[in-house]
Protein backbone atom coordinates (compact mmCIF):
# COMPACT_ATOMS: atom_id res chain seq x y z
CA UNK A 1 0.00 0.00 0.00
CA UNK A 2 2.66 2.72 1.31
CA UNK A 3 4.87 1.89 -2.15
CA UNK A 4 1.50 1.87 -4.44
CA UNK A 5 1.63 5.28 -2.85
CA UNK A 6 5.16 6.42 -3.47
CA UNK A 7 4.47 5.40 -6.87
CA UNK A 8 1.41 7.32 -7.33
CA UNK A 9 3.08 10.49 -5.89
CA UNK A 10 6.00 10.52 -7.76
CA UNK A 11 3.64 9.88 -10.78
CA UNK A 12 1.56 12.87 -9.52
CA UNK A 13 4.53 14.86 -9.09
CA UNK A 14 6.17 14.65 -12.17
CA UNK A 15 2.87 14.66 -13.97
CA UNK A 16 2.39 18.14 -12.38
CA UNK A 17 5.78 19.29 -14.03
CA UNK A 18 4.81 18.05 -16.86
CA UNK A 19 1.87 20.22 -17.00
CA UNK A 20 4.23 23.60 -16.72
CA UNK A 21 7.40 21.58 -18.57
CA UNK A 22 5.35 20.92 -21.89
CA UNK A 23 5.53 23.61 -24.45
CA UNK A 24 2.64 22.13 -26.49
CA UNK A 25 -0.42 23.17 -25.06
CA UNK A 26 -1.94 19.58 -25.49
CA UNK A 27 0.50 17.22 -23.72
CA UNK A 28 0.53 19.87 -21.06
CA UNK A 29 -3.24 19.35 -21.25
CA UNK A 30 -2.62 15.23 -21.01
CA UNK A 31 -0.37 15.27 -18.35
CA UNK A 32 -3.04 17.89 -16.10
CA UNK A 33 -5.10 14.29 -17.19
CA UNK A 34 -2.43 11.95 -15.62
CA UNK A 35 -2.21 14.14 -12.78
CA UNK A 36 -5.76 14.03 -11.84
CA UNK A 37 -5.81 10.59 -11.87
CA UNK A 38 -2.48 9.92 -9.90
CA UNK A 39 -4.26 12.10 -7.25
CA UNK A 40 -7.75 9.95 -7.81
CA UNK A 41 -5.38 6.84 -7.16
CA UNK A 42 -4.19 8.33 -3.93
CA UNK A 43 -7.93 9.13 -2.61
CA UNK A 44 -8.35 5.37 -4.00
CA UNK A 45 -5.56 4.04 -1.57
CA UNK A 46 -6.91 5.89 1.44
CA UNK A 47 -9.75 4.10 1.40
CA UNK A 48 -12.12 7.16 0.14
CA UNK A 49 -13.51 6.07 -3.22
CA UNK A 50 -16.06 7.93 -3.73
CA UNK A 51 -13.67 10.98 -3.63
CA UNK A 52 -11.37 9.15 -6.41
CA UNK A 53 -14.30 8.52 -8.25
CA UNK A 54 -15.74 11.90 -8.44
CA UNK A 55 -12.20 13.04 -9.11
CA UNK A 56 -12.31 11.52 -12.31
CA UNK A 57 -16.14 11.74 -13.49
CA UNK A 58 -16.12 15.85 -12.44
CA UNK A 59 -12.36 16.54 -13.29
CA UNK A 60 -11.15 13.87 -15.64
CA UNK A 61 -14.21 12.90 -17.36
CA UNK A 62 -15.85 16.13 -18.25
CA UNK A 63 -13.82 19.13 -17.29
CA UNK A 64 -10.71 18.18 -18.65
CA UNK A 65 -12.44 16.84 -21.79
CA UNK A 66 -13.95 19.94 -22.87
CA UNK A 67 -10.15 21.81 -22.30
CA UNK A 68 -8.92 19.02 -24.77
CA UNK A 69 -11.58 19.96 -26.79
CA UNK A 70 -11.34 23.48 -26.94
CA UNK A 71 -7.38 22.79 -27.33
CA UNK A 72 -8.12 20.55 -30.48
CA UNK A 73 -10.49 23.00 -32.16
CA UNK A 74 -7.95 26.21 -31.38
CA UNK A 75 -5.11 24.09 -33.27
CA UNK A 76 -2.64 26.31 -31.11
CA UNK A 77 0.97 25.96 -32.55
CA UNK A 78 3.74 25.17 -29.83
CA UNK A 79 4.87 28.42 -28.27
CA UNK A 80 8.44 29.70 -28.24
CA UNK A 81 8.20 30.92 -24.85
CA UNK A 82 10.23 33.77 -23.65
CA UNK A 83 14.19 34.09 -23.08
CA UNK A 84 15.05 34.62 -19.65
CA UNK A 85 18.22 35.93 -18.47
CA UNK A 86 20.31 34.38 -15.51
CA UNK A 87 18.78 37.39 -12.94
CA UNK A 88 15.20 36.94 -14.07
CA UNK A 89 15.23 33.16 -13.48
CA UNK A 90 16.82 33.64 -10.53
CA UNK A 91 14.43 36.26 -9.02
CA UNK A 92 11.25 33.44 -10.63
CA UNK A 93 13.54 30.94 -8.84
CA UNK A 94 13.33 32.32 -5.45
CA UNK A 95 9.71 33.83 -5.74
CA UNK A 96 8.79 30.44 -7.10
CA UNK A 97 10.62 28.79 -3.51
CA UNK A 98 9.11 31.31 -0.97
CA UNK A 99 5.67 30.84 -2.29
CA UNK A 100 5.79 26.95 -2.37
CA UNK A 101 7.27 27.35 1.26
CA UNK A 102 4.27 29.35 2.46
CA UNK A 103 1.80 26.87 1.00
CA UNK A 104 2.89 23.64 2.28
CA UNK A 105 4.40 24.75 5.82
CA UNK A 106 0.45 24.63 6.95
CA UNK A 107 0.23 21.50 5.77
CA UNK A 108 3.08 19.67 7.27
CA UNK A 109 2.47 21.82 10.73
CA UNK A 110 -0.95 20.09 10.69
CA UNK A 111 0.27 16.75 10.28
CA UNK A 112 3.11 17.42 12.49
CA UNK A 113 3.28 13.72 14.19
CA UNK A 114 1.14 11.93 12.18
CA UNK A 115 3.02 8.97 10.16
CA UNK A 116 1.58 7.88 6.66
CA UNK A 117 0.18 4.86 8.18
CA UNK A 118 -1.62 6.12 11.14
CA UNK A 119 -3.18 9.18 8.81
CA UNK A 120 -4.56 6.48 6.59
CA UNK A 121 -5.84 5.08 9.97
CA UNK A 122 -7.28 8.90 11.03
CA UNK A 123 -9.24 9.20 7.47
CA UNK A 124 -9.86 6.10 6.35
CA UNK A 125 -13.22 4.92 6.82
CA UNK A 126 -14.72 7.83 7.81
CA UNK A 127 -14.43 10.48 5.67
CA UNK A 128 -14.27 8.91 2.12
CA UNK A 129 -17.50 6.43 1.54
CA UNK A 130 -20.58 7.81 0.50
CA UNK A 131 -22.79 7.95 3.37
CA UNK A 132 -20.00 9.91 5.53
CA UNK A 133 -19.61 12.69 2.58
CA UNK A 134 -23.86 13.02 2.38
CA UNK A 135 -24.39 13.40 5.49
CA UNK A 136 -21.47 15.73 5.56
CA UNK A 137 -22.63 17.35 2.29
CA UNK A 138 -26.63 17.29 3.37
CA UNK A 139 -26.13 18.12 6.75
CA UNK A 140 -23.65 20.31 8.58
CA UNK A 141 -22.45 22.16 5.43
CA UNK A 142 -25.93 22.24 3.72
CA UNK A 143 -25.83 26.39 3.07
CA UNK A 144 -23.16 26.44 1.83
CA UNK A 145 -23.49 23.37 -0.22
CA UNK A 146 -26.43 24.76 -1.75
CA UNK A 147 -24.41 28.54 -2.09
CA UNK A 148 -21.80 26.95 -4.07
CA UNK A 149 -24.43 25.38 -6.46
CA UNK A 150 -26.02 29.13 -6.91
CA UNK A 151 -22.56 30.19 -7.42
CA UNK A 152 -22.25 27.64 -10.43
CA UNK A 153 -25.49 28.93 -11.69
CA UNK A 154 -24.86 32.54 -12.32
CA UNK A 155 -21.85 31.16 -13.75
CA UNK A 156 -23.79 29.11 -16.26
CA UNK A 157 -25.74 31.64 -16.94
CA UNK A 158 -23.46 34.67 -17.03
CA UNK A 159 -21.39 32.25 -19.64
CA UNK A 160 -24.80 31.97 -21.78
CA UNK A 161 -25.57 35.40 -21.67
CA UNK A 162 -22.17 36.68 -22.65
CA UNK A 163 -21.96 33.79 -25.99
CA UNK A 164 -25.34 35.08 -27.04
CA UNK A 165 -24.80 38.80 -27.15
CA UNK A 166 -21.42 38.21 -29.37
CA UNK A 167 -23.01 36.18 -31.92
CA UNK A 168 -25.89 38.27 -31.92
CA UNK A 169 -23.91 41.46 -33.02
CA UNK A 170 -21.90 39.17 -35.83
CA UNK A 171 -23.47 40.14 -39.10
CA UNK A 172 -24.86 36.59 -41.10
CA UNK A 173 -22.55 35.47 -43.84
CA UNK A 174 -24.15 35.68 -47.07
CA UNK A 175 -26.27 32.97 -47.66
CA UNK A 176 -26.10 31.54 -44.71
CA UNK A 177 -29.42 31.83 -42.65
CA UNK A 178 -28.08 30.09 -39.59
CA UNK A 179 -28.59 26.60 -38.26
CA UNK A 180 -32.27 25.76 -38.77
CA UNK A 181 -34.93 24.76 -35.58
CA UNK A 182 -35.93 21.32 -36.50
CA UNK B 1 -2.22 -15.55 -0.33
CA UNK B 2 -5.18 -17.78 -0.47
CA UNK B 3 -7.39 -14.28 -0.96
CA UNK B 4 -4.56 -13.51 -3.44
CA UNK B 5 -4.78 -16.32 -5.43
CA UNK B 6 -8.78 -15.96 -5.36
CA UNK B 7 -8.69 -12.15 -6.96
CA UNK B 8 -6.33 -13.44 -9.11
CA UNK B 9 -8.39 -16.26 -10.23
CA UNK B 10 -11.35 -13.35 -10.14
CA UNK B 11 -9.50 -11.32 -12.18
CA UNK B 12 -8.91 -13.76 -15.57
CA UNK B 13 -12.80 -14.86 -15.47
CA UNK B 14 -14.32 -11.24 -15.48
CA UNK B 15 -11.13 -10.48 -18.48
CA UNK B 16 -11.85 -13.50 -20.19
CA UNK B 17 -16.04 -12.60 -19.57
CA UNK B 18 -15.51 -9.29 -21.36
CA UNK B 19 -13.12 -10.67 -23.83
CA UNK B 20 -15.16 -13.16 -24.75
CA UNK B 21 -18.64 -11.29 -24.87
CA UNK B 22 -16.60 -8.98 -27.39
CA UNK B 23 -15.95 -11.39 -29.72
CA UNK B 24 -18.97 -13.04 -29.15
CA UNK B 25 -20.68 -9.49 -30.33
CA UNK B 26 -18.21 -9.84 -33.17
CA UNK B 27 -19.63 -12.62 -34.62
CA UNK B 28 -23.10 -11.50 -33.58
CA UNK B 29 -22.08 -8.36 -35.67
CA UNK B 30 -20.86 -10.09 -38.80
CA UNK B 31 -23.41 -13.09 -38.88
CA UNK B 32 -26.42 -11.25 -37.63
CA UNK B 33 -26.06 -8.03 -40.00
CA UNK B 34 -25.62 -10.71 -42.86
CA UNK B 35 -29.21 -11.82 -41.68
CA UNK B 36 -30.56 -9.13 -41.41
CA UNK B 37 -29.58 -7.59 -44.93
CA UNK B 38 -30.50 -10.75 -46.06
CA UNK B 39 -26.86 -11.71 -47.58
CA UNK B 40 -25.09 -15.23 -46.61
CA UNK B 41 -22.07 -13.43 -44.63
CA UNK B 42 -19.06 -15.04 -43.77
CA UNK B 43 -19.07 -18.68 -44.37
CA UNK B 44 -16.42 -20.11 -46.29
CA UNK B 45 -12.67 -20.09 -43.99
CA UNK B 46 -12.36 -23.40 -42.18
CA UNK B 47 -15.67 -24.65 -44.09
CA UNK B 48 -13.68 -27.18 -45.98
CA UNK B 49 -11.05 -28.03 -43.86
CA UNK B 50 -9.63 -31.54 -44.22
CA UNK B 51 -6.74 -33.70 -42.56
CA UNK B 52 -5.48 -37.38 -42.65
CA UNK B 53 -4.25 -36.69 -39.19
CA UNK B 54 -5.69 -38.79 -37.03
CA UNK B 55 -5.68 -37.26 -33.69
CA UNK B 56 -7.73 -34.25 -35.44
CA UNK B 57 -10.23 -36.09 -37.34
CA UNK B 58 -12.80 -35.84 -34.38
CA UNK B 59 -12.61 -31.97 -34.54
CA UNK B 60 -13.16 -31.80 -37.91
CA UNK B 61 -17.11 -31.93 -38.09
CA UNK B 62 -17.31 -29.28 -35.22
CA UNK B 63 -14.21 -26.88 -37.23
CA UNK B 64 -16.09 -27.37 -40.24
CA UNK B 65 -19.24 -26.16 -38.69
CA UNK B 66 -17.61 -23.22 -37.02
CA UNK B 67 -16.01 -22.13 -40.47
CA UNK B 68 -19.37 -22.58 -41.79
CA UNK B 69 -21.01 -20.38 -39.50
CA UNK B 70 -18.52 -17.52 -39.82
CA UNK B 71 -17.00 -18.11 -36.17
CA UNK B 72 -13.34 -19.16 -37.91
CA UNK B 73 -13.13 -16.04 -39.75
CA UNK B 74 -14.53 -13.44 -37.77
CA UNK B 75 -11.94 -14.79 -34.73
CA UNK B 76 -9.49 -16.45 -36.33
CA UNK B 77 -8.87 -14.75 -39.45
CA UNK B 78 -9.08 -11.22 -38.79
CA UNK B 79 -7.25 -11.22 -36.15
CA UNK B 80 -4.27 -12.58 -37.89
CA UNK B 81 -4.69 -10.20 -40.29
CA UNK B 82 -4.62 -7.73 -38.24
CA UNK B 83 -1.27 -8.63 -36.69
CA UNK B 84 -0.04 -9.03 -39.96
CA UNK B 85 -0.91 -5.87 -41.74
CA UNK B 86 1.56 -2.64 -41.81
CA UNK B 87 1.57 -0.94 -38.61
CA UNK B 88 0.94 2.75 -40.35
CA UNK B 89 1.62 5.94 -38.35
CA UNK B 90 0.65 9.57 -40.17
CA UNK B 91 3.93 12.06 -40.48
CA UNK B 92 4.02 15.44 -38.05
CA UNK B 93 1.93 13.94 -34.99
CA UNK B 94 3.49 12.28 -31.62
CA UNK B 95 4.07 8.68 -32.32
CA UNK B 96 3.61 7.76 -28.44
CA UNK B 97 0.33 8.94 -28.38
CA UNK B 98 -0.84 7.49 -31.54
CA UNK B 99 0.52 4.15 -30.06
CA UNK B 100 -1.33 4.84 -26.64
CA UNK B 101 -4.51 6.05 -28.04
CA UNK B 102 -6.06 2.74 -28.76
CA UNK B 103 -4.64 1.50 -25.70
CA UNK B 104 -6.83 4.42 -23.65
CA UNK B 105 -9.98 3.47 -25.65
CA UNK B 106 -10.06 0.14 -24.58
CA UNK B 107 -8.24 -0.19 -21.07
CA UNK B 108 -11.16 1.66 -19.06
CA UNK B 109 -14.11 -0.38 -20.86
CA UNK B 110 -11.89 -3.52 -19.48
CA UNK B 111 -11.44 -1.93 -15.71
CA UNK B 112 -15.47 -1.08 -15.22
CA UNK B 113 -15.84 -4.72 -15.49
CA UNK B 114 -14.08 -4.99 -12.29
CA UNK B 115 -17.19 -3.14 -10.16
CA UNK B 116 -19.61 -5.89 -11.89
CA UNK B 117 -20.71 -8.67 -10.24
CA UNK B 118 -20.89 -11.99 -12.07
CA UNK B 119 -22.44 -14.05 -10.15
CA UNK B 120 -23.90 -14.48 -6.19
CA UNK B 121 -22.15 -14.27 -3.46
CA UNK B 122 -20.79 -18.30 -2.54
CA UNK B 123 -18.78 -20.23 -0.05
CA UNK B 124 -16.35 -22.77 -1.25
CA UNK B 125 -14.18 -24.39 0.98
CA UNK B 126 -15.16 -22.68 3.97
CA UNK B 127 -14.32 -19.64 1.94
CA UNK B 128 -16.78 -16.49 1.70
CA UNK B 129 -16.09 -15.33 -1.94
CA UNK B 130 -17.01 -12.45 -3.60
CA UNK B 131 -18.36 -12.48 -7.63
CA UNK B 132 -16.70 -9.33 -7.99
CA UNK B 133 -12.88 -8.41 -8.38
CA UNK B 134 -13.82 -5.00 -6.53
CA UNK B 135 -16.45 -4.05 -4.16
CA UNK B 136 -16.50 -0.79 -3.94
CA UNK B 137 -19.23 1.40 -2.50
CA UNK B 138 -19.33 3.76 -5.33
CA UNK B 139 -19.11 0.85 -7.87
CA UNK B 140 -22.19 2.27 -10.01
CA UNK B 141 -20.15 6.18 -10.25
CA UNK B 142 -17.41 3.81 -11.80
CA UNK B 143 -18.50 2.51 -14.33
CA UNK B 144 -19.93 6.34 -15.47
CA UNK B 145 -16.42 7.47 -14.65
CA UNK B 146 -14.43 4.97 -16.65
CA UNK B 147 -17.13 5.32 -19.46
CA UNK B 148 -16.03 9.36 -19.80
CA UNK B 149 -11.90 8.20 -19.38
CA UNK B 150 -13.03 6.38 -22.65
CA UNK B 151 -13.49 9.53 -24.11
CA UNK B 152 -9.75 10.48 -24.41
CA UNK B 153 -8.66 7.29 -26.22
CA UNK B 154 -10.92 8.68 -28.95
CA UNK B 155 -9.81 11.97 -28.62
CA UNK B 156 -6.34 11.48 -28.58
CA UNK B 157 -6.92 9.28 -31.79
CA UNK B 158 -8.44 11.75 -33.75
CA UNK B 159 -5.91 14.58 -33.04
CA UNK B 160 -3.01 12.08 -34.21
CA UNK B 161 -4.73 11.14 -36.96
CA UNK B 162 -3.21 15.09 -38.04
CA UNK B 163 -6.10 15.16 -40.51
CA UNK B 164 -9.50 17.08 -40.82
CA UNK B 165 -11.42 13.85 -41.40
CA UNK B 166 -10.00 11.96 -37.85
CA UNK B 167 -10.30 15.58 -35.65
CA UNK B 168 -13.92 16.31 -36.75
CA UNK B 169 -14.71 12.87 -35.85
CA UNK B 170 -13.31 12.98 -32.45
CA UNK B 171 -14.70 16.16 -31.78
CA UNK B 172 -18.24 14.06 -32.45
CA UNK B 173 -17.45 11.26 -30.52
CA UNK B 174 -16.07 13.41 -27.55
CA UNK B 175 -19.01 16.02 -27.48
CA UNK B 176 -21.59 13.34 -27.94
CA UNK B 177 -20.39 11.03 -25.17
CA UNK B 178 -20.23 14.31 -22.74
CA UNK B 179 -23.86 15.06 -23.90
CA UNK B 180 -25.55 11.40 -23.47
CA UNK B 181 -23.08 10.85 -20.04
CA UNK B 182 -25.85 13.67 -18.37
CA UNK B 183 -28.69 11.70 -18.73
CA UNK B 184 -26.96 8.20 -17.89
CA UNK B 185 -25.74 9.55 -14.79
CA UNK B 186 -29.46 10.90 -13.69
CA UNK B 187 -30.81 7.31 -14.20
CA UNK B 188 -28.46 6.19 -12.12
CA UNK B 189 -29.15 8.76 -9.72
CA UNK B 190 -33.11 7.81 -9.80
CA UNK B 191 -31.76 4.05 -9.67
CA UNK B 192 -30.40 4.89 -6.38
CA UNK B 193 -32.84 6.73 -4.96
CA UNK B 194 -34.46 3.90 -5.75
CA UNK B 195 -32.94 0.73 -4.41
CA UNK B 196 -30.79 3.32 -2.17
CA UNK B 197 -27.09 1.75 -2.79
CA UNK B 198 -24.92 2.77 -4.84
CA UNK B 199 -23.06 -0.77 -4.76
CA UNK B 200 -23.87 -2.72 -7.77
CA UNK B 201 -24.20 -6.09 -5.72
CA UNK B 202 -26.92 -4.60 -3.25
CA UNK B 203 -28.94 -2.92 -6.26
CA UNK B 204 -28.90 -6.52 -7.84
CA UNK B 205 -29.88 -8.19 -4.52
CA UNK B 206 -32.67 -5.49 -3.89
CA UNK B 207 -34.28 -6.34 -7.28
CA UNK B 208 -34.52 -10.45 -5.53
CA UNK B 209 -37.49 -9.10 -3.54
CA UNK B 210 -41.18 -8.97 -4.60
CA UNK B 211 -43.32 -5.57 -4.52
CA UNK B 212 -46.66 -6.01 -3.07
CA UNK B 213 -45.65 -9.66 -2.90
CA UNK B 214 -46.24 -10.56 -5.96
CA UNK B 215 -44.23 -8.14 -8.15
CA UNK B 216 -40.36 -8.81 -8.82
CA UNK B 217 -39.04 -5.56 -7.88
CA UNK B 218 -36.86 -5.27 -11.28
CA UNK B 219 -35.45 -1.99 -12.23
CA UNK B 220 -37.17 -2.11 -15.43
CA UNK B 221 -40.58 -2.19 -13.21
CA UNK B 222 -39.35 0.18 -11.06
CA UNK B 223 -37.82 2.79 -13.54
CA UNK B 224 -38.91 1.73 -16.77
CA UNK B 225 -38.20 5.42 -18.30
CA UNK B 226 -34.80 5.17 -16.57
CA UNK B 227 -34.45 2.05 -19.04
CA UNK B 228 -35.48 3.43 -22.17
CA UNK B 229 -33.23 6.48 -21.25
CA UNK B 230 -30.28 4.32 -20.65
CA UNK B 231 -31.05 1.98 -23.28
CA UNK B 232 -30.40 5.20 -26.15
CA UNK B 233 -27.55 6.72 -24.14
CA UNK B 234 -25.80 3.52 -23.70
CA UNK B 235 -25.69 2.98 -27.51
CA UNK B 236 -24.93 6.40 -27.83
CA UNK B 237 -21.91 5.96 -25.40
CA UNK B 238 -20.70 2.79 -27.25
CA UNK B 239 -20.83 5.29 -30.88
CA UNK B 240 -22.56 2.49 -32.42
CA UNK B 241 -26.17 1.87 -34.13
CA UNK B 242 -27.80 5.14 -35.09
CA UNK B 243 -25.28 7.45 -32.96
CA UNK B 244 -22.17 5.98 -35.22
CA UNK B 245 -21.32 9.93 -36.41
CA UNK B 246 -17.79 10.28 -35.38
CA UNK B 247 -16.85 7.45 -37.66
CA UNK B 248 -19.92 8.35 -40.30
CA UNK B 249 -18.03 6.49 -43.05
CA UNK B 250 -20.11 8.39 -45.95
CA UNK B 251 -18.54 11.65 -44.71
CA UNK B 252 -15.52 11.20 -42.62
CA UNK B 253 -13.49 8.63 -44.24
CA UNK B 254 -13.31 6.10 -41.05
CA UNK B 255 -13.48 9.41 -38.18
CA UNK B 256 -11.31 9.27 -35.81
CA UNK B 257 -9.46 5.86 -36.28
CA UNK B 258 -9.09 6.85 -40.35
CA UNK B 259 -5.13 6.44 -39.51
CA UNK B 260 -5.11 3.67 -38.07
CA UNK B 261 -4.51 0.00 -39.35
CA UNK B 262 -3.37 -3.99 -38.14
CA UNK B 263 -3.56 -4.37 -34.67
CA UNK B 264 -4.31 -0.75 -33.19
CA UNK B 265 -6.97 -0.83 -35.72
CA UNK B 266 -8.93 -3.64 -34.33
CA UNK B 267 -7.57 -2.45 -30.50
CA UNK B 268 -10.35 0.32 -31.46
CA UNK B 269 -13.15 -2.48 -32.33
CA UNK B 270 -12.44 -4.81 -29.12
CA UNK B 271 -13.03 -1.37 -26.87
CA UNK B 272 -16.26 -0.67 -28.84
CA UNK B 273 -17.50 -4.57 -28.54
CA UNK B 274 -16.61 -5.10 -25.46
CA UNK B 275 -18.50 -1.96 -24.50
CA UNK B 276 -21.50 -3.63 -26.36
CA UNK B 277 -20.71 -6.63 -23.50
CA UNK B 278 -20.19 -4.08 -20.81
CA UNK B 279 -23.66 -2.22 -21.44
CA UNK B 280 -25.48 -5.31 -22.08
CA UNK B 281 -24.69 -7.01 -18.58
CA UNK B 282 -24.92 -2.92 -17.09
CA UNK B 283 -28.47 -3.30 -18.35
CA UNK B 284 -28.80 -6.74 -17.08
CA UNK B 285 -28.03 -6.15 -13.58
CA UNK B 286 -29.18 -2.97 -13.29
CA UNK B 287 -33.15 -3.68 -14.75
CA UNK B 288 -33.79 -7.41 -15.08
CA UNK B 289 -32.21 -8.75 -12.04
CA UNK B 290 -29.12 -9.84 -12.67
CA UNK B 291 -28.40 -13.30 -11.45
CA UNK B 292 -32.27 -13.37 -10.15
CA UNK B 293 -35.14 -15.83 -11.92
CA UNK B 294 -38.63 -14.28 -10.88
CA UNK B 295 -40.66 -16.17 -8.17
CA UNK B 296 -37.51 -18.52 -7.88
CA UNK B 297 -35.58 -18.61 -4.70
CA UNK B 298 -32.05 -19.81 -5.18
CA UNK B 299 -30.52 -20.98 -1.78
CA UNK B 300 -28.09 -18.51 -0.87
CA UNK B 301 -23.77 -19.05 -0.73
CA UNK B 302 -23.88 -22.56 -2.01
CA UNK B 303 -21.72 -22.68 -5.20
CA UNK B 304 -23.90 -24.67 -8.11
CA UNK B 305 -26.55 -21.51 -7.13
CA UNK B 306 -23.46 -19.41 -8.24
CA UNK B 307 -22.91 -21.37 -11.54
CA UNK B 308 -26.90 -21.37 -11.95
CA UNK B 309 -27.00 -17.41 -11.53
CA UNK B 310 -23.99 -16.98 -13.90
CA UNK B 311 -25.68 -18.96 -16.45
CA UNK B 312 -28.90 -16.58 -15.77
CA UNK B 313 -27.54 -13.63 -16.11
CA UNK B 314 -25.29 -14.76 -18.68
CA UNK B 315 -28.20 -15.38 -21.07
CA UNK B 316 -29.58 -12.24 -20.00
CA UNK B 317 -26.45 -10.46 -21.14
CA UNK B 318 -27.01 -11.70 -24.97
CA UNK B 319 -29.84 -11.16 -25.18
CA UNK B 320 -28.92 -7.59 -24.56
CA UNK B 321 -25.91 -7.95 -26.91
CA UNK B 322 -28.19 -8.95 -29.61
CA UNK B 323 -30.57 -6.32 -29.00
CA UNK B 324 -28.03 -3.20 -29.43
CA UNK B 325 -26.61 -5.62 -32.55
CA UNK B 326 -30.21 -5.52 -33.78
CA UNK B 327 -30.91 -2.12 -33.36
CA UNK B 328 -27.36 -0.89 -34.54
CA UNK B 329 -28.26 -2.81 -38.15
CA UNK B 330 -31.85 -1.64 -38.38
CA UNK B 331 -32.38 2.19 -37.75
CA UNK B 332 -30.12 4.99 -39.69
CA UNK B 333 -27.84 7.12 -38.52
CA UNK B 334 -28.87 10.32 -37.64
CA UNK B 335 -28.24 13.51 -38.44
CA UNK B 336 -25.88 15.91 -36.14
CA UNK B 337 -28.33 18.58 -34.75
CA UNK B 338 -31.15 15.60 -34.31
CA UNK B 339 -28.67 13.37 -32.21
CA UNK B 340 -27.84 16.69 -29.97
CA UNK B 341 -31.57 17.42 -30.09
CA UNK B 342 -32.48 14.12 -28.62
CA UNK B 343 -29.55 14.31 -26.14
CA UNK B 344 -29.94 17.67 -25.10
CA UNK B 345 -34.08 18.57 -25.27
CA UNK B 346 -35.41 14.93 -24.77
CA UNK B 347 -33.96 12.64 -22.62
CA UNK B 348 -31.81 15.15 -20.41
CA UNK B 349 -35.16 16.69 -19.44
CA UNK B 350 -36.96 13.14 -19.67
CA UNK B 351 -34.23 11.66 -17.07
CA UNK B 352 -34.82 14.90 -14.79
CA UNK B 353 -38.33 14.80 -14.61
CA UNK B 354 -37.98 10.57 -14.08
CA UNK B 355 -35.35 11.63 -10.89
CA UNK B 356 -37.76 14.14 -9.66
CA UNK B 357 -40.51 12.21 -9.99
CA UNK B 358 -38.85 9.06 -8.42
CA UNK B 359 -37.70 11.06 -5.38
CA UNK B 360 -41.42 12.34 -4.69
CA UNK B 361 -42.93 8.89 -4.99
CA UNK B 362 -40.21 7.69 -2.58
CA UNK B 363 -40.68 10.36 -0.25
CA UNK B 364 -44.35 10.06 0.14
CA UNK B 365 -44.16 6.08 0.32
Amino acid sequence: MTFMGFVLALCAVASGIGVIGFRNPLYSAFSLVANLMTMAGLYALLDAHFLAVSQIVVYAGAIMVLVLFVLMLLNLKVEGGPKLGVVRATIALGAGVLILMTAVQPIFRHFEGMSAINLRENAARTVGDVASIGEQLFGRYLVQFELSSLVLLIGIVGAVMLAKRKSATLAPRDGYQGAKEV
Amino acid sequence: MFELFVLLIKVFVVMNLALVLASLCTWLERKGSALIQDRVGANRAGAFIESDKWFLKPALPLVRMMGWLGVINTLVCDSLKGLAKEDFTPEGTSKFLHAVAPIIAVLPILLAFAVLPFAPDFTLFGYHIQAQVARIDAGLLFVLAMGSVAVYGVAIAGWTGNNKFSLLGSLRAAAQMISYELPMGLVFVALIVVFGSLDIYTIVERQGELLWGFVPQWGIVMQPVGFVILLLAGMAETKRGPFDLPEAESELAAGYFTEYSGMKFLLFWLGEFAEIGLFAMLLALLFFGGWHIPWVTLPEGVWWAAVLGHVVLMVKVVFFCVLQIVIRWTLPRFRYDHLMNLGWKMLLPLSLINLIGTAVVKVAL
